[in-house]
């Protein structure tokens, strides 16, 4: 009052002042409503970085889309916390051969709308994929499948053009109601599935919102339901856990908001080694990086230690190769890369790369280091460069949006880059990685590595259907990858998810599955700090 | 009058055209591709160009160009590569969304800008002064993704008034409008200041202080309304920043607008969806532009378009 006289001393200007004070008041005052209304009861909100695309399953390709589609659809077998296959909707099966296999379907599942789940179902979820109308990204992973026959009911028979041992793996696809039109994220048909949680809403980029199914064959969940809420930012994610509207995240935060969290919020916090690994891929048609000295130099110059222990905030343990060592084909007896920046100055030397100046600033050579946007990884690609420049390499660290990166490393326009791979079951996927016919665009060998020794063990190891052996051949495997470096392990993450202290129940998968949230609750705890 | 406007909108076409056409060459420019992200990189070579073929990405890009102006012409901007949703049904479902934030940021600019540019002006020199200057520093020096987190810990935090990021009622409004309005806030401080300035020592202000005159009629009719025209100017220009601003505020406040379904668009290559995005932006921007010149003629009596 006594400001607005002094204003008013010359100037009658008492309107605009007020307008300063008493809008953004009466903002506030009726913004408290609806800030407070938005959580619905025993509901569980979860937080996503850029959430899920299609939650089709024979569409859903990234994560986020395969760990919701998990929730709403059942699959034959489903991978315990071990990787372990279990049944699911496959009471039992049976493998008549190498190349042919029966299933019993359980009796008793049904759809969210009421229908059994039948034979007839899972025939068509599996034809429907190998349809080239149907434009479903999974079509290459089954071209192995030769037909699916429905032999009564509930028993069906998957038949393999070939023998492939992997195939188990594949039969974690959910499964869809018959006559689904192609596509579920296009809103042509509502997204039915036999899954603990129905589907009440999904907004792509925005949220999805499930409801229990309480006619759940294996039991009612102890949600009401969950929303799973896209906030692009890190730092918005970590805010709204600390005000009480997010109840989990996993993993979709910075490590270093970690210790902040412990401090500022009451949240439980469990973390547990997953089989995230971390590398850098190098491109071998380049004449420098070709030179398996020079290879082997750059991972003697990485401080993978001094990196997980200063970025990481210890949230990763250094890897040996793709494999993790909870993985049953894991081999440890491969050739580790110690940081010894000395040998790595000696081999390349030996490789016909000296250093023009010793210790003065002209480097030996100069590579380009692609990496995507993410904070983490240029403050990662800033430590890699930092550490082989000690060893007299210069990296020019070129930070791209997520399309432009992925084009570039597909087409194999690039010295180095680092990328990571999650969930890895099969060992099949070294075929994938590395046969000299998977360079792109037939599959992900995009150091364009050749090398006919492993080019016949990829080829043994997915037709062999005994354990010990494929055991073997993946162990050599391993071995040569570890020799010829064409990719330079890094660190295997760990999975860390915090939760407000009312959660109960979650149990962390290695791959970062969600699938435990169908056993989740929610005490009476106030959440928030 | 009328033949101005009517030139100006026959503008607005070969201004949309040149817009459209140096968006659709960009997107194509750019490395990725559409397919390749859309069925992985294990899919059969086969699958990946019958699939290309489906969608006419195997097409020269000067008929992929035609067909696509072909059906612009029919107000048809396509189907998404990703969801085969239509492209105007998903920009119609975010619209609402941005042009809610962008009004509420305007709206928050100028319940700053002018009542500080005004006691700015009304008080020069004095510590009001100083503070305005202090705010347009602060307000232009600021970028949106330091300001929001800012404003999101005070807020939504400490004080726990106002909900952190979404949408939905008034409350989730406000953070991001501010976010978004204060650099124009900023901007429009200066111009009403330094415009009242000038305004304040002509003529005809001395004549209506001879005629006795109260000084707030002076001020805030005659002074203020005579010091617009450059302000209008400003809000014109500043509204394409505004359009640009959404992409980031909206990333950082979740908020369901076209900037981040742009934003989207872009990482997923998934290119009818970013030509509809970016020629719904240009058409608002050239509507405002339109918007602004009318304004003038209200402000300014005295401008006639038609001599």
């Amino acid at each position: 009052m006594v400001l607005s006289k002094y204003i008013s001393r010359k100037v009658n200007l008492k309107i605009p002042f007020l307008l300063i004070f008493l809008c953004p008041a009466a903002f506030f005052c009726a913004c408290r409503r609806s800030a407070e209304s938005e959580k619905p009861p025993n509901t569980l909100v979860v937080a996503l970085e850029s959430g899920p695309t299609h939650l089709d399953p024979r569409y859903a390709m990234d994560a986020d889309s395969e760990r919701i589609s998990a929730l709403i659809f059942n699959s034959l077998v489903r991978p315990d916390k071990n990787s372990r296959l279990q049944p699911e909707l496959a009471e039992s099966w049976q493998a008549i051969d190498e190349r042919t296999y029966v299933f019993q379907i359980r009796k008793g599942v049904s759809f969210h709308n009421g229908k059994p789940l039948t034979a007839a179902d899972v025939k068509y979820t599996y034809e429907s994929i190998l349809d080239p109308g149907s434009r479903s990204p999974k079509r290459g992973a089954f071209k192995f499948l030769q037909d699916v026959d429905q032999l009564g009911p509930y028993e069906v028979r998957f038949r393999l053009a070939i023998p492939f041992a992997p195939f188990m793996e594949e039969l974690t696809l959910g499964i869809v109601p018959q006559a689904a039109a192609a596509d579920g994220a296009a809103g042509g048909w509502t997204l039915i599935g036999s899954g603990p949680f129905t589907l009440a809403e999904f907004s792509p980029g925005e949220r999805v919102v499930l409801k229990a199914n309480a006619s759940y064959w294996e039991g009612a969940p102890p949600l009401s339901g969950m929303v799973f809420k896209v906030i692009p930012d890190a730092i918005v994610r970590v805010l709204e856990f600390r005000k009480g509207t997010v109840d989990f995240i996993q993993n979709y935060f910075e490590p270093d908001m970690l210790p902040w969290m412990k401090k500022n919020t009451r949240a439980a916090i469990l973390s547990e080694q997953g089989n995230i690994f971390q590398y850098i891929a190098m491109n071998l048609d380049h004449p420098i990086l070709r030179r398996p000295e020079v290879r082997e130099a750059i991972g003697h110059a990485i401080d993978r230690e001094a990196i997980i222990r200063n970025i990481l905030k210890g949230l990763a343990i250094p890897a040996t190769g793709l494999l993790s060592p909870e993985h049953w084909a894991y081999e440890s007896g491969v050739r580790r890369l110690e940081y010894n920046p000395e040998e790595a100055k000696r081999l390349l030397d030996q490789a016909g790369f000296p250093d023009p100046d010793g210790d003065g600033p002209l480097p030996r050579f100069k590579l380009s280091y692609k990496t995507t946007t993410l904070d983490l990884r240029k403050r990662i690609a800033e430590a890699l460069k930092e550490q082989l420049a000690r060893v007299g390499i210069e990296l020019e660290v070129r930070a791209f949006e997520w399309g432009t990166f992925y084009g570039d490393i597909g087409k194999g326009n690039f010295h180095i880059y680092s990328l990571d791979w999650v969930g890895t079951k099969d060992p099949d996927i070294y075929y994938d990685l590395f046969h000299s016919s998977s360079v792109p665009p037939n599959g992900r060998n995009r150091g364009r590595y050749r090398n006919q020794e492993l080019d016949a063990l990829l080829e043994r190891g997915r037709r062999t259907t005994i354990l010990d052996e494929r055991k073997r051949i993946y162990s050599r495997v391993q071995e040569i990858l570890a020799d010829d470096l064409p990719y330079i392990p890094l660190w295997w993450g760990k999975n860390v998810a915090v939760m407000q202290p009312a959660v109960r129940g979650f149990d962390l998968y290695p791959d970062g599955k969600l699938i435990s949230l169908k056993k989740v609750s929610l005490s009476s705890a106030k959440p928030g700090s | 009058m009328k033949h101005y406007l009517l030139h100006r909108l026959l503008l607005l076409f070969p201004t949309l055209l040149g817009t459209v056409t140096v968006v659709f060459l960009l997107i194509h420019a750019v490395p990725g591709d559409p397919v390749e992200v859309m069925l992985g990189e294990t899919a059969a070579s086969a699958d990946k160009e019958s699939l290309r073929r489906k969608l006419g990405l195997d097409q020269p890009l000067a008929r992929q160009y035609l067909h696509f102006l072909a059906g612009l012409a029919t107000a048809d901007l396509g189907r998404s590569l990703y969801n085969q949703a239509t492209v105007s049904k998903l920009i119609l479902r975010r619209l609402p969304a941005t042009i809610e934030l962008t009004l509420a940021a305007m709206t928050v600019a100028f319940l700053l800008a002018f009542p500080l540019g005004i006691l700015a002006a009304a008080r020069r020199d004095s510590w009001i002064d100083r503070g305005a200057l202090f705010f347009s520093l602060f307000g232009l020096a600021m970028p949106n993704f330091w300001l929001g987190p800012v404003l999101m810990i005070f807020f939504s935090i400490e004080l726990g008034w106002l909900p952190v990021s979404g949408r939905g009622g008034i409350g989730h409004l406000i953070l991001p409008a501010l976010t978004l309005g204060m650099a124009m806030a900023a901007i429009l401080t200066r111009i009403i200041r330094s415009g009242l300035l000038q305004t304040i020592h002509e003529d005809y202000i001395r004549t209506a202080r001879a005629k006795g005159l109260s000084e707030r009629r002076i001020w805030l009719k005659h002074a203020l309304m005579n010091s617009l025209i450059s302000v209008i100017t400003i809000v014109g220009l500043q509204f394409g920043s505004l359009l640009a601003g959404s992409i980031i505020t909206e990333s950082i406040f979740s908020w369901p607008g076209i900037g981040r379904l742009t934003l989207q668009a872009i990482q997923t290559r998934d290119y009818p969806l970013v030509q509809g995005c970016v020629l719904v932006i240009a058409v608002s921007y050239l509507a405002v532009n339109l918007l602004t010149d009318i304004c003038y003629r209200l402000a300014d009596p005295r401008i006639a378009y038609d001599k």
